[in-house]
C-alpha cells in the first residue's frame, strides 16, 4: 500500500487499490472523502476557508483552497475516472473550534456550514461525519475498499461510518 | 506544585545564544544601522553560518550566492538579517522538540507560521513589521520543548479534564502538571534574561487579556497569530484547538472577519517560501 499525503488546499484523486489518501491536522479546515465503490473510485480534498468571494484570484490558481470551489472539482476529478454522482459515498471530518466559539475564530462552523450548503443543494448525502468540538484529526481512505478513517490523539484511529 | 524534574530542566535548558541577544538590544533602538548588525554578527561563527545558508535559500530568491556577512547585510536589508539571525538562534531549541504528539520539526514549523503572521497582522493593523515581536512569536511555545515530554505521560488526565470540565486545555496542563507550557515559557524567559514585554507576550500568549499591562500589544498579536495556526493545523499538536477564543481581540485591533481570514492567505504564501528555512534544522 502507499500512503498518498494530501496536504492544506489540496485534493487527490485515485483508481489505484493499492492507495491510501491521507491528509493530516485537520484544525478548523475541512476534510471530504468521497468514493464510488462500483469502479473504486476515490478522492479526498482538504479545505481550508469556506467562499472563494473572499479571493477570486487566488480561487483561481488554487479551487482546493475554497468549499465552494474545491469540492466541485473534487467530484469532477472522480468522474473524470469513471465514478458517478449517484453511488457515491460521501464523509467528511474537520470544522474544530477554539473554545467558547467566539464569533471571530468560527472559521470552522463556516467552513462545515458551507460545504453543507453546497451538498444540501446538490442534492448530495452525507454517510459519515466527524466534525466539530476542538481537536486535531488525520483522516484517511482506501481506495481498495472506500473505508474512512479518522484518527484523534485521545481515541486512537476508528473507522467513520 | 511543580516537579523537580520540571525545575531542573529548565535549568538546563542552554542560554540563549549572545548574537540573537545583542542583535535583540539593538534593534530596539530606532537608530541602528546595518554595520551595527554585521559588527554584532561576526562574533558567532556558527550563527553565521547557519544565517548565509539561510539567505542563499530560496525563501529570499537571491541569484548570487551571498558569501560574508557584510554582502548578506548590503543585498537582503536589515530586517531580513534580523529575522534570519533570529530564526537561525532559535532554531537550535527546537531541534529535538518532542511531545504533544508532534513529529520533531512541527513545532518549528508552527513558531515560524506564528512568527510570519504577526508580521502580517503587524502590517495590517499599525502598517509596520516589527522585528522584535517576530523572535518573541518564533519563541512564544518555547515551554512546549520542556512541557512535551510531562504532557504525553499524563496526556490522558489532561484531555479528560478538557472534555469533562470543558477547560482549555492550559488550564488542564497546570491542574494536573502543576504548570502550563505558557508560564514555562516565562520562566526560561527569565533565565535569559528577556525584557519584560517580551517574557510578558509568551507568558500570556493564550490569555493576553489577564495581562496587567494594556499596552503590550505584541501579547495580543502572538496571541492572533497562534490562534490563526492552530486552526489552520500548522503544527497541530494533541492539544488541538483547546484554547479560549477571545472576541475583545477584534474590537481592539478593529479586524473584519474577512481581513484575518485574507492575512491567513498571506500567511501560506509565506509559509511557503519559508520551507527550506524550516526544512535546514
Amino acid at each position: 500500500m502507499s500512503e498518498i499525503v494530501i496536504g492544506i488546499s489540496d485534493f487527490k484523486v485515485s483508481n489505484n487499490i493499492n492507495d491510501v489518501l491521507v491528509t493530516y491536522a485537520l484544525g478548523s479546515c475541512v476534510g471530504v472523502t468521497i468514493y464510488d465503490p462500483a469502479v473504486k473510485v476515490g478522492g479526498l480534498l482538504h479545505f481550508m476557508l469556506p467562499e472563494s468571494s473572499l479571493d477570486m484570484r487566488k480561487a483561481g490558481e488554487n479551487p482546493a483552497m475554497f468549499a465552494d470551489t474545491g469540492i466541485p472539482l473534487l467530484f469532477k476529478a472522480c468522474y473524470e475516472l469513471g465514478a458517478k454522482k449517484k453511488r457515491m459515498i460521501v464523509k467528511v471530518a474537520g470544522g474544530a473550534s477554539i473554545l467558547d466559539d467566539a464569533n471571530f475564530f468560527r472559521i470552522g462552523q463556516k467552513n462545515v456550514t458551507a460545504m453543507k450548503r453546497l451538498f444540501w443543494k446538490n442534492n448530495v448525502l452525507v454517510e459519515g461525519e466527524d466534525t466539530g468540538s476542538n481537536f486535531n484529526r488525520t483522516f484517511s481512505i482506501h481506495i481498495s475498499t472506500g473505508k474512512v478513517f479518522v484518527r484523534t490523539a485521545h481515541n486512537g484511529t476508528r473507522e467513520l461510518v | 506544585m511543580i516537579s523537580d524534574k520540571i525545575l531542573k530542566s529548565i535549568k538546563n535548558i542552554p542560554a540563549f545564544p549572545a548574537v540573537a541577544m545583542k542583535l535583540m538590544a539593538l534593534i530596539d533602538d530606532p537608530n541602528y544601522s546595518i554595520m551595527d548588525v554585521a559588527d554584532v554578527l561576526k562574533y558567532d561563527q556558527a550563527i553565521t553560518a547557519n544565517m548565509l545558508r539561510i539567505c542563499n535559500s530560496a525563501y529570499f530568491g537571491l541569484r548570487h550566492k551571498v558569501v560574508t556577512i557584510n554582502d548578506a547585510v548590503m543585498r537582503l536589508g536589515q530586517q531580513n538579517i534580523v529575522r534570519a539571525v533570529q530564526a537561525a538562534g532559535v532554531s537550535t531549541f527546537y531541534k529535538k522538540a518532542k511531545g504533544y504528539g508532534l513529529e520533531a520539526n512541527k513545532l518549528w514549523e508552527h513558531s515560524v507560521g506564528v512568527a510570519l503572521m504577526t508580521q502580517i497582522l503587524s502590517k495590517r493593523i499599525f502598517n509596520c513589521e516589527d522585528a522584535k515581536l517576530y523572535t518573541t512569536a518564533l519563541l512564544h511555545d518555547i515551554g512546549k520543548v520542556i512541557m512535551g515530554e510531562f504532557v504525553d505521560e499524563s496526556f490522558p488526565q489532561i484531555h479528560n479534564l478538557v472534555l469533562k470540565e470543558g477547560i482549555s486545555f492550559l488550564d488542564a496542563e497546570e491542574k494536573i502538571i502543576g504548570i502550563n507550557h505558557a508560564e514555562l515559557g516565562g520562566r526560561i524567559a527569565s533565565q535569559w534574561n528577556f525584557p519584560k514585554d517580551m517574557r510578558d507576550a509568551i507568558i500570556y500568549h493564550h490569555r493576553p487579556d489577564l495581562m496587567q499591562d494594556e499596552d503590550n500589544n505584541g501579547a495580543w498579536l502572538v496571541y492572533l497569530a497562534d490562534q490563526a495556526c492552530i486552526m489552520m493545523g500548522i503544527g497541530l499538536g494533541s492539544d488541538g484547538l483547546a484554547y479560549k477564543g477571545l472576541s475583545e481581540v477584534i474590537i481592539k485591533f478593529k479586524l473584519r472577519q474577512r481581513d484575518f481570514e485574507e492575512c491567513i492567505m498571506l500567511m501560506f504564501e509565506d509559509l511557503d517560501r519559508a520551507r527550506e528555512v524550516i526544512g535546514m534544522i
